[in-house]
């Protein structure tokens, strides 16, 4: 157990063994999966036609916003052609299909079927339709483990998007609600603001939703206010998700060859929290810490 | 020849069972099937199963849920081994009397993954962690009496 802790050695020997067993998540979804093409195919005409409708309109509207969104698109450029900076927003993303969910109740890990040969890193940023859902963890060569945002060991830097306040969202084990970390009893932040990623620890894209504030206690003994996130994404629902390849990250290039274990990254920085806190750490300490 | 692939069977079922998607309330409770299946071939066939046989489909447990290697191998053998010792007394129990035997054995096997995975930083809840045990101490009774019909309907010595 150690060994497989602290040594990469036994990495492909696990990869491997993955991919003989990963068809045993096939066979005990495919009670799911049955029942779902049987509502398919009894789905009546008119269900189907009104879905249609409903699409259309859906795509309508998206297709609006697209348009309004290349002109953005190019004045975000030029501003930053005037800024001399050479960040460009350019992102490609792979669809994803859900395949599993870690049996163990006590952690939010989930199972997609893209892996190593669809160019799957460790570390990746996962996404759904609405949201941030969370990192590859383990990359297998035709599935690879996604923790999700809402896992105890999970930690990610975001910021208001409201007036760019900066905290650390942590997950809490239950997939309703996240923890924002360290943040003023003073801090400017209030029910129903939406909190995007940062972009700070290096990992996931700047600007993308995480969530929703839904509750602010300021209690005057605590050291910090206790703001809890509601996740925008759907954690628990999607079927389809997004993986990102984005700039910031080289594509996957810079964390293969970092081979960085984000595991282990995460208990230290769970070690690190657990300890005493104090009141005077800086929030951007955590955050090289917790990504 | 044909028994071991019939034994493999159950593992396999037991495998697909510990990974069948559940409703998020029962999620905590989730019988320890592959336990289970582990302690009936053990208690029936002790010559036949035993700590190997345990550790390895300890191991495929542990690929398939992307823990370390080897802990669920050891939780696994431990529960081979504690029925390696009380087999010759279990087999002559009544049905509630084991189960209440399989309480410690699957217990304890559940306290040493919990110490495994809390060395392994993740941190659950405690009592809580402990009632897919007690589940499965309550299913004891079926899952015994389905194994031994498998065994007796093919034979298997």
């Amino acid at each position: 157990m150690v060994v497989d802790a602290r040594v990469d050695a036994l990495k492909p020997l696990r990869s491997q063994l993955g991919m003989l067993l990963t068809p045993l998540y096939y066979v005990a979804e495919l009670p799911v999966r049955a029942w779902d093409t049987v509502y398919l195919q009894l789905t009546s005409r008119a269900d189907l036609i009104a879905e249609n409708e409903r699409l259309r309109a859906e795509a309508l509207l998206a297709k609006r916003k697209l348009q309004k969104l290349a002109a953005l698109t190019e004045q975000n450029v030029r501003l930053r052609e005037l800024l001399n900076s050479s960040e460009l927003l350019d992102e490609r993303v792979l669809v994803a299909e859900l395949i599993g969910v870690d049996p163990n109740a006590f952690s939010q890990r989930i199972l997609i079927d893209r892996g190593e040969r669809d160019g799957v890193f460790l570390g990746q940023p996962v996404l759904d339709a609405t949201g941030l859902m969370g990192q590859v963890v383990e990359v297998m060569p035709f599935t690879s483990r996604v923790l999700l945002i809402t896992d105890v060991s999970h930690s990610l830097p975001v910021q208001v998007n409201r007036n760019g306040l900066r905290a650390i969202a942590s997950g809490t084990g239950s997939s309703e609600w996240l923890e924002l970390r360290h943040v003023g009893d003073t801090a400017d932040i209030r029910v129903d603001d939406i909190v995007v990623s940062s972009g700070l620890g290096q990992r996931f894209p700047a600007g993308y939703p995480v969530g929703r504030v839904t509750h602010v206690n300021t209690d005057s003994s605590q050291p910090f206010a206790e703001v809890r996130v509601q996740p925008t994404a759907q954690l628990n629902r999607s079927r389809y998700l997004l993986l990102v390849f984005s700039p910031e990250s080289a594509y996957g290039d810079v964390f293969n060859s970092l081979s960085l274990e984000p595991d282990e990254a995460l208990i230290e920085a769970e070690d690190d929290e657990s300890a005493p806190l104090e009141s005077d750490t800086p929030p951007e300490q955590e955050q090289s810490d917790a990504q | 020849m044909r028994s071991s692939l019939i034994v493999g069977c159950t593992f396999l079922a037991a495998l697909i069972l510990s990974v069948v998607p559940m409703p998020t309330p029962f999620d905590a409770g989730r019988p320890m099937w592959l336990a289970m299946v582990v302690a009936y071939w053990v208690m029936a066939l002790p010559h036949r199963v035993g700590l190997l046989t345990a550790w390895v489909a300890g191991l495929a447990t542990d690929v398939l849920f992307g823990e370390l290697f080897g802990q669920n191998a050891l939780v696994l053998v431990m529960v081979a081994w504690l029925m390696l010792l009380l087999y010759q007394r279990i087999r002559r129990f009544p049905l509630w009397q084991q189960s209440l035997v399989m309480l410690p054995v699957l217990g304890i096997a559940h306290m040493v993954s919990l110490w495994l995975s809390s060395l392994a930083g993740n941190r659950p809840p405690m009592l809580l962690y402990l009632l897919p045990a007690v589940v499965s101490t309550v299913l004891w009774p079926w899952v015994f009496t389905i194994l031994r019909v498998i065994r007796r309907r093919f034979h298997v010595h």
